[in-house]
């Protein structure tokens, strides 16, 4: 594993871009643009292609880091930058008003994707949305089949919450790696 | 009535020529605003692929030093997609026949980018 590729999905707004801009210090690609439809009530711009950033790792490895675009008509990108890619950080806001069905949602739109590689799912805006709780998240998860998948709450601005999310899904993936 | 100001900028691009099979005018965040399309395609994926397309496109002409990006022009054996910067807020997206005649297009193309643009 010298060269390597992990991709962050969730909803629109939930801090995807924020998160990959915390892991690759600031040093990333975006490709944002205003926001004309809905995406405009929490902010002003989205992104359209996906984000992109890359870190060193420990041992001399490069983890390419992609961000998604949140809104379903992108899609098409979706499947183009999972390919190949080690796992998936799903990010969930809990501020928004059914996260549940967000996390039905996207995982149901990655499931082939993410029964072959790694899920690791962090949860948003716990500190003014406490509910749902983390044992919510796994019991839903436990429910789609993912009954081990590692779930955190995290802010996407703090590295190493972000880091931590990272390690989870790289230790899910080859646990001889961890420590 | 934007809108109207836009399918009629769209009528008269797709009768300039034959060769020109469609075109729709979108938000740069990948929002269908007006459209002349084929039926079958799904309008909501031609304009999220030509936002994902202009904005990569606009950020490769920055890194390279080619300044604010005007045009992307996509090739198939079956014909073109030419994705043309339309204003701050807009794209032009056109379909064209594979023999077609690119010049005029692009002359046509640009002539109704520049009219979106003043409509917006």
């Amino acid at each position: 594993m010298d060269q390597c590729k992990l991709i962050f999905a969730g909803p629109v707004g939930v801090g995807k871009t924020t998160a990959v801009a915390a892991l690759c210090h600031g040093r990333l690609l975006t490709t944002e643009e205003d926001a004309s439809d809905v995406t405009r009530l929490h902010k002003d711009t989205t992104t359209v292609a996906f984000d992109y950033g890359v870190i060193d790792l420990d041992g001399g490895d490069r983890l390419h880091v992609y961000g998604l675009p949140g809104q379903k008509r992108f899609d098409f990108m979706w499947e183009i930058l999972a390919k190949d890619s080690l796992g998936l950080i799903l990010l969930l806001d809990n501020s928004r008003s059914s996260p549940c069905a967000d996390l039905k949602f996207y995982v149901d739109a990655f499931r082939g994707f993410i029964e072959q590689t790694g899920l690791v799912v962090g949860v948003t805006r716990t500190d003014s949305h406490p509910l749902p709780v983390l044992d919510t998240y796994r019991a839903s998860l436990a429910a789609l089949g993912f009954k081990s998948c590692p779930v955190f709450e995290v802010d996407p601005r703090m590295r190493e919450n972000v880091v931590m999310m990272v390690q989870a899904l790289l230790y899910q993936l080859a646990p001889e790696l961890a420590g | 009535m934007r809108q109207e100001a836009f399918t009629s900028v769209l009528d008269e691009l797709n009768g300039s020529s034959a060769d020109i099979e469609a075109s729709a005018v979108i938000s740069t965040d990948g929002l269908m605003m007006a459209s002349l399309l084929p039926v079958g395609l799904d309008e909501d994926r031609v304009g999220a692929m030509s936002a994902a397309m202009l904005s990569l496109g606009g950020r490769i002409a920055k890194e390279l030093s080619r300044g604010d990006l005007e045009q992307v022009l996509v090739k198939g054996e079956a014909g073109y997609v030419l994705m043309t910067s339309a204003g701050q807020d807009a794209v032009l997206s056109v379909i064209a026949k594979p023999q077609a005649r690119l010049g005029l297009i692009l002359l046509d193309v640009k002539r109704a980018a520049e009219a979106i643009k003043n409509a917006l």
